[in-house]
């Protein structure tokens, strides 16, 4: 019997030896740390993705569009080649007073939401905060290239929404527009990382 | 008789007839031929003779005096009723002396009807859209074409009058609609269709040119896949795509599929000594509701095989001396199993050698407990007999 056990623990720990470079090959690689840019676009595919999850679940899809909010950004000046001489500063320094807009106006809808029992607040309040924490970190990057801060424009909210109805109409219109912005914004982020790294 | 032809009053009359005749076919063919004038199918047209008062006229189609259903007006004016294609033609009229008095080229047709407009999107920077008339019209047509949204200005839509469509140039792609508004026009009226437009969900790249697909030498179950964006997709960083590669084996009706970022990509399953086709396609990496390329034509490949010299033919790929040119590992997933047919004879060594690693964990890790309950179980009659004979020792009488 004991000459069994021998071998039966000899035997189980060859197999454990076995498996190590399995294990070994499973722990992380280290991987170069991300950059402030980084996570300023990463937070921004995560916003893009969490107003697309609102949009399908709890957005009232209507081919007609009310153009209720006449305060959002401007995005009928941006086009593509645009991409090809975006200034660092003052883009940065625009997308911060952007952002900063639509916080406003998304802080108006969660209001409303809330009046009218609206399912999607959780994720519009996750969705807020989120916001929150991406026009901080692109204000610390701000800070850090010395790009001047611009002040936003007044939002002009619709005063009174009766009916639920014009509660999703109103969402729907929000989160398309906010969708486009963040497309734009993360393509924006992506193309100005090598400038940043140029002047850090 | 031929004194008479030759007499110098017959000769002036014929030469007189035949210049007047010669004049007036000229007339109708060129300088006559005042203008077109354009009537509705169906309905009744009328032509007037001109500007001339002269009653009564003679009206003729091609020079002939048949003409189809129509009636004079008082006035001398041409109503021709219910016309229908075969009206058309170039209408003379003539003063009883048979002096042209005014022409005419009618042309038959309908006003233009709403278009049915689609719309293509290449990339951010292009859109093309083309429609089809509802209302074949039998005229020519005009196209004014122009991309526009709400609270922005309407940009021009380049039109291409014979393929029946317009581009514009990097529009303001980032708004929620757009509208491309299309005016065709023709002689007997216009018409102007809006088409509502969604440009970030109609985006759809064209499919990856220059692909390639090689084998890679001394690796019987990798295939590498090289290929170039889409030229029409604008080469900035800010325009990342996502490329899916897709392959089986020839025979098989699944596919497996990789995705990548950057070519080349590298597939490490294909089958071992079979002909593969390969194909691939490109996505916007950003926007997730914009379309897929069609996919690029379909390759033939065969991933490298051993020509062996001995009569062992190694059996295991020589992994670990390989220096990997590349930095990124594609994922790799599988819609569905092969065909039974065509198993993956590695992944089956994988699982054979998992199922007995099963088995000698389930053998072990039993016997071991068994082994370790008999030591016990002896140890505790070792300790029950030294008991029972200390016992026996004592009620021995001394």
């Amino acid at each position: 019997p004991a000459v069994l056990l021998d071998s039966s623990s000899s035997l189980l720990f060859s197999l454990l030896l076995a498996q190590l470079p399995v294990f070994t090959s499973a722990s992380p690689v280290p991987q170069r740390r991300p950059t402030d840019m980084d996570k300023l676009s990463n937070q921004t595919k995560n916003l893009m993705k969490l107003t697309q999850e609102l949009l399908r679940e709890h957005a009232f899809d209507s081919d007609v569009e009310p153009h209720r909010f006449r305060s959002l950004p401007e995005m009928s000046n941006r086009s593509a080649n645009d991409f090809n001489n975006l200034e660092l500063k003052p883009t940065l320094s625009q997308l911060h007073a952007d952002l900063k807009l639509y916080e406003h106006h998304f802080e108006w809808l969660n209001k409303v939401s809330k009046k009218h029992h609206h399912p999607g607040v959780p994720k519009l309040v996750e969705m807020i905060r989120e916001m929150k924490s991406l026009i901080s970190l692109l204000h610390r990057q701000m800070q850090r290239v010395e790009a001047p801060r611009v002040a936003p424009a007044t939002p002009s909210l619709p005063p009174h929404l009766p009916y639920q109805f014009d509660v999703l109409q109103s969402s729907h219109e929000l989160l398309q527009h906010f969708k486009l912005f963040c497309d734009w914004a993360y393509r924006a982020f992506i193309s100005l990382k090598p400038k940043v790294t140029a002047v850090q | 008789m031929l004194g008479f032809l030759s007499s110098p009053v017959c000769l002036t009359v014929i030469w007189f007839l035949s210049w007047s005749l010669h004049h007036s076919c000229a007339q109708i063919s060129t300088d006559e031929v005042s203008g077109v004038h354009y009537g509705h199918l169906g309905k009744n047209v009328t032509l007037a003779c001109g500007k001339s008062q002269r009653i009564p006229v003679v009206w003729h189609l091609n020079r002939s005096s048949v003409l189809p259903w129509h009636k004079v007006a008082s006035d001398g004016a041409l109503v021709l009723l219910r016309v229908d294609h075969s009206a058309q033609g170039i209408y003379s009229c003539y003063d009883n002396r048979g002096l042209l008095l005014h022409s005419t080229k009618l042309r038959m047709g309908y006003p233009p009807g709403l278009l049915s407009i689609s719309c293509q999107v290449p990339s951010h920077a292009h859109v093309r859209c083309s429609w089809v008339e509802s209302i074949k019209t039998f005229l020519p047509v005009q196209y004014n074409a122009s991309l526009g949204g709400i609270g922005q200005d309407w940009k021009p839509c380049v039109v291409d009058v014979s393929r029946k469509h317009c581009d514009v140039y990097d529009p303001p792609f980032w708004q929620t609609i757009h509208t491309l508004r299309v005016t065709v026009t023709n002689a007997l009226g216009s018409e102007t269709t809006d088409a509502r437009l969604k440009l970030h969900e109609l985006l759809k790249p064209d499919p990856p040119e220059s692909v390639l697909v090689k084998e890679i030498e001394g690796y019987p179950r990798r295939l590498m896949v090289l290929w170039k964006s889409p030229p029409s997709w604008p080469l900035h960083d800010s325009f990342p795509l996502l490329f899916q590669i897709r392959y089986r084996p020839v025979g098989s009706v699944y596919w497996s599929e990789i995705f990548s970022e950057h070519s080349p990509a590298v597939v490490f399953d294909a089958l071992a000594g079979h002909l593969h086709q390969v194909q691939i396609r490109a996505h916007d990496e950003v926007n997730t509701e914009s379309q897929w390329s069609e996919w690029s034509p379909m390759l033939l490949i065969q991933p490298w095989t051993a020509v062996y010299t001995t009569t062992d033919p190694p059996t295991e790929e020589p992994f670990q001396d390989y220096d990997f040119p590349f930095n990124e590992k594609p994922e790799t997933s599988t819609e569905k199993s092969h065909n039974p047919a065509l198993v993956d004879v590695g992944n089956l060594v994988l699982v054979i050698l998992l199922v007995l690693f099963s088995v000698v964990i389930l053998i072990t890790v039993p016997s071991l407990i068994y082994v370790l309950w008999v030591r016990q179980r002896r140890r505790d009659h070792g300790t029950k007999q030294e008991l029972t004979s200390m016992v026996k020792m004592k009620s021995m009488p001394i």
